[in-house]
């Protein structure tokens, strides 16, 4: 999302679900793991609504569908790129839209090439692609230049009709098993709706190829120009109750939060931390070293840009990696607060041995969870296990203050409702008082490295406060201590001196808490509902909402305006915030055209280029490297959306043959004992992995609750019947499923949900497996995650979870 | 009298009592009657539900500090009242047996759990978070600068043998505290399960 559209959150809302003329649900079971993402679809389809589903599995949210066709797990963008290819072919796609909100027309550089499944840039050594061919054709102005028409060959219009006009119907049939028939009508009922909007879940990510999925999705919504409105956009159903917030917060290695790019070793200065991600970073950089540091965060010391940590860029730290890391003995030290890795991890014999390597591990959390308690596993023996575990009992969500951000983000307040059970604790006081006796050890050291933890700006009060850390994410007007009041006032304050734990945050308590909001009347009858708590940023609820306004800024759909250009009083106004460069700012204005301000261009990126806005023509005086002012966020797998076969694959990529795979997937490979992989011949079948209403991810908490327990008691392996006939089994009989890397034996659920089909002239077949259990609590059973395999998005480090290779046999 | 789901579902305090008086015995109302009984008195605080990110409202019925009922906030916008059936089941985790209730640990090579206290447990940690720190520490990376060839010298900061899983199921507060206190104590190996 984030490289198309310039953030990394669901577009709409789900009370807007309810404006939408057509729906593609692919890669979500909404019906199961949202339920209440049905209750707004259901109001569509009451109006009229048509909904598309495509899924490995009959699933109950295809059971609502208008259309269902079932896919083979992880070959999405090959009927997705038959249906952009379509679009362009037929001209389906919204002209308008596409020549003022896209870069359709900008130039691509003439060193770009995509050859045989491989874009230009390729190092096979390094397994990365240098993107410097990715880029555009700059002007003397180091502009991208624009062609005249989309016709031009060079145009970013183009180089899609070229890239995607491989990608036929019956092609793209032999790769997913989807009749060409279906995937035809699948294109005809999406483009005819308008509004349409897209909703995906894990389905989709879990893929060596999940961002390039999602880019896919980007690609056809702005061809449709379905971005920006009402009823439109992207709808990523995020998975736990604070993901959208636990992101804004950067929990993730390579972020600071209000999505910073975390600073790398080159960055010795705020200056070099500029020159590689544009000044637009400067202000919010230094905001957050005053919110950190106070006032040890002043001009002269580069405003204790020192005191942060940098990453090595060349050691991805993401959350399986970490674990690896963890396995060859880098940590001595790991806190677990709120997360159970040895039920969730791919692979997870790679956690297990992981554990071992630690000195410490300090687990916070409700119930004893599998990795808490990976020292007694059954089959290990606690003796050899020489790891100290600590744990503390976490208070539950409604025994502490505090806000969660949903999938609309909404940032929506909760005051304690009861006290925590026994001596538990909110891990927001289990971390405060952690800090502070750790400042108490450092007392009085005068060594350089104690300087971050003696100077931090950390004061939340005897009894950590929820309410003060949320408006340090606010922030303050750092010359009189005030509250910052909106957005726009963080916005139009100078470098250094407001502060902001998170700006995105900013307006949250700047005029009392907004988050705790709740008039829940709303006059547009969109479901807009903009005094019920706050959503970030400013408030706006429908994110990139100028593009649904024509040129002259007036909205395109009679029905549902969002936002309009009031020229009577020069401003931008309407039913939802504007989210506009400046409201002042007309649609006459290079600001005002703006639909996606947050992307150098200013348009929605139909293809993924390299690109610094703003570099000046003229080389500084002083020699030192141009600052620009905004980069472009990238795909490290390619500008445009490529289909891979999965890391583990009953066949070769009809595509290209020579690279099957996607050449730059990361692949753990530091322990083949533990990373084996599996071929067709030994393990003919695809396993895909999936969720169950009853259950909740790795089940720490919902295992321990009775009545869900008693209404789905144990994992299972679901099959056709057509396979169950075949290794001579009926519902009900255990079975062993097993891939390269370990076995389980579950109950064998057979179903008419999953179906045998072709894969380019073989029946294939797919198993499915719910991964919620694991070892402990009331209810224990079977880890899926014995079989899955450690393959990960290279950019987003997301596994492969929805597709390996398994065999299956009465056990 | 008209009243939509949500109205009803609104209704579902005292009010049902008023409703229900005056129209002789019928089963429903008396059952309507025992669930306003079971309410009496208590508070109705709203909440938000722990599980996906619907970010649903729930309200809490809570009588002399204990939970006694939960369901669907039907002001909520999101949800206007429903609850799907795991956070329905949320009320069973306030008094849960199997929670947690008392730091414990787990002695190098022991079988069994042994309860600590707070301040132990505490303590514990801080010092070996000091301990690991200073073992671990980082000052610079070394590189091959690409133009002059030379080496050099990045100051990095860097507590090397500490890493911080987080988590998206706790508070937009807990999270940032965690981002920070990692930054502060220098380990940029903060992650949690939005990556997966």
């Amino acid at each position: 999302m984030s490289p198309s559209f310039g953030r990394g959150a669901m577009t709409n809302s789900w009370s807007d679900l309810q404006n939408a003329e057509v729906f593609l649900i692919a890669g979500s079971n909404c019906a199961e793991n949202h339920p209440i993402a049905m209750k707004w679809i259901n109001r569509a389809k009451e109006k009229g609504a048509k909904m598309i589903v495509v899924d490995p599995r009959f699933t109950r949210t295809a059971s609502k569908a208008d259309l269902f066709a079932q896919i083979r797990p992880g070959t999405d963008i090959a009927y997705l790129g038959a249906i952009i290819n379509y679009i362009i072919e037929n001209q389906l796609y919204d002209r308008n839209y596409v020549l003022n909100y896209t870069n359709a027309l900008l130039k691509v550089a003439k060193d770009y090439k995509f050859e045989d499944g491989v874009f230009s840039g390729y190092d096979a050594k390094s397994r990365k692609y240098a993107v410097t061919s990715w880029g555009y054709q700059l002007g003397s102005d180091n502009k991208p230049l624009k062609a005249d028409s989309l016709e031009d060959p060079d145009s970013v219009f183009s180089k899609l009709k070229t890239h995607y006009s491989r990608y036929t119907f019956e092609t793209a049939e032999k790769i997913t098993g989807i009749p060409a028939v279906k995937i035809k009508q699948i294109a005809d009922t999406f483009c005819e709706g308008k509004p349409g909007t897209i909703l995906y879940a894990l389905g989709m990510t879990q893929h060596t190829t999940g961002t390039q999925g999602i880019r896919a999705y980007a690609v056809i919504q702005l061809l449709l120009g379905n971005i920006g409105k009402a009823g439109g956009g992207i709808n990523a159903l995020r998975g736990e109750p604070n993901v959208q917030g636990s992101t804004d917060m950067a929990n993730l290695f390579n972020n600071l939060p209000g999505y910073l790019p975390h600073p790398i070793n080159t960055d010795q200065s705020i200056r070099d931390y500029q020159v590689r991600n544009g000044s637009v970073q400067e202000k919010p950089l230094v905001a957050l070293l005053k919110a950190w540091f106070g006032e040890h965060a002043r001009k002269d010391n580069d405003f204790a840009f020192s005191y942060l940590p940098k990453i090595n860029p060349s050691v991805n730290a993401s959350m399986v990696k970490l674990f690896e890391m963890m396995d060859k003995g880098q940590f001595k030290l790991a806190f677990n607060f709120g997360s159970n890795s040895l039920v969730s991890i791919p692979n997870r014999q790679l956690v297990r041995s992981a554990l071992t390597k630690l000195d410490m591990l300090v687990v916070s959390d409700l119930f004893e969870v599998e990795t808490a308690q990976f020292w007694r596993e059954p089959g290990v023996k606690p003796a050899d296990i020489n790891t100290e575990v600590i744990m503390f009992p976490a208070a539950f969500v409604y025994e502490k203050d505090g806000t969660l951000t949903n999938s609309s983000r909404w940032i929506q307040w909760k005051n304690a409702a009861l006290k925590p059970l026994g001596e538990a604790k909110p891990d927001l006081e289990i971390l405060d008082s952690l800090f502070k006796r750790i400042r108490k050890l450092y007392d009085g050291s005068t060594d350089a490295k104690d300087a971050p933890i003696l100077n931090a700006r950390w004061d939340y009060g005897e009894e950590a406060s929820a309410l003060k850390v949320l408006q340090e994410l606010n922030g303050y007007d750092e010359t009189n201590g005030k509250l910052t009041q909106s957005l726009a006032d963080y916005l139009k304050a100078s470098v250094g001196t407001v502060s902001t734990g998170c700006w995105i945050y900013a307006g949250v308590t700047g005029n009392g808490n907004l988050a705790a909001r709740r008039k829940n009347s709303d006059s547009t009858g969109l479901g807009l509902y903009k005094d019920w708590s706050f959503a970030w940023p400013g408030n706006i609820r429908i994110l990139y909402n100028r593009a649904s306004c024509d040129e002259k800024g007036q909205p395109v759909d009679d029905k549902r305006k969002l936002i309009w250009w009031d020229a009577a009083n020069n401003v931008w106004s309407g039913n939802d915030g504007p989210d506009v460069v400046d409201k002042t700012k007309g649609p006459d204005t290079p600001e005002g055209k703006q639909s996606f301000r947050m992307n150098p261009e200013g348009a929605g990126r139909l293809f993924a280029a390299n690109y610094m806005s703003g570099l000046p023509v003229v080389p500084s005086a002083d020699g030192l490297p141009a600052i620009g002012v905004r980069p472009a966020g990238l795909c490290v797998d390619g500008p445009m959306p490529e289909f891979y076969e999965p890391t583990e694959s009953p066949t070769d990529n009809l595509l290209h043959p020579k690279v099957s795979k996607s050449p730059v997937a990361l692949i753990l490979s530091s322990s083949p004992e533990i990373q084996k992989m599996g071929k067709a011949n030994d393990f003919p079948h695809v396993l895909t992995t999936y969720g169950v209403v009853e259950h909740f991810c790795a089940g720490g908490i919902t295992r321990n609750i009775p009545w869900l327990n008693e209404l789905m008691p144990e994992p299972f392996a679901e099959l056709s019947k057509n396979l169950a006939q075949k290794i001579g089994i009926k519902e009900g009989d255990m079975v062993e499923v097993s891939s390269a890397r370990g076995k389980v034996t579950v109950r064998a659920l057979v179903t008419d949900r999953l179906q045998t089909y072709k894969v380019n002239g073989k029946e294939t077949e797919t198993i499915g497996m719910p991964w919620s259990w694991g070892f402990a609590s009331l209810s224990p059973g079977p880890s899926t995650n014995e079989l899955t395999i450690a393959a990960l998005d290279p950019g987003a480090g997301t596994p492969e979870y929805k597709v390996c290779l398994v065999n299956v046999r009465r056990a | 009298m008209d009243v939509s789901r949500r109205g009803f579902l609104k209704l579902s305090g005292l009010s049902i009592a008023a409703l229900a008086s005056g129209l002789g015995f019928d089963p429903t109302i008396a059952e309507a009657k025992g669930f306003v009984l079971k309410l009496e008195g208590s508070k109705k605080i709203p909440s938000i539900c722990h599980f996906c990110s619907g970010g649903c409202g729930m309200l809490l019925y809570v009588k002399e500090g204990k939970l006694i009922h939960l369901e669907g906030d039907p002001d909520h916008p999101t949800n206007e009242g429903a609850l799907c059936p795991k956070a329905a089941s949320l009320l069973s985790v306030a008094y849960s047996p199997n929670r947690v209730t008392k730091p414990r640990r787990r002695a190098p090579g022991s079988d069994h759990w042994e309860e600590i206290s707070w301040e132990d447990a505490l303590n514990r940690v801080a010092q070996k978070t000091k301990e690991v720190r200073e073992a671990t520490w980082k000052a610079n990376d070394e590189i091959i600068n690409a133009k002059t060839g030379q080496r050099d010298l990045l100051s990095v900061n860097r507590a090397e043998g500490i890493a911080f899983l987080g988590s998206a199921e706790v508070d937009n507060e807990e999270s940032y505290l965690i981002s920070k206190f990692c930054r502060i104590i220098g380990t940029p190996y903060n992650e949690h399960q939005a990556r997966i």
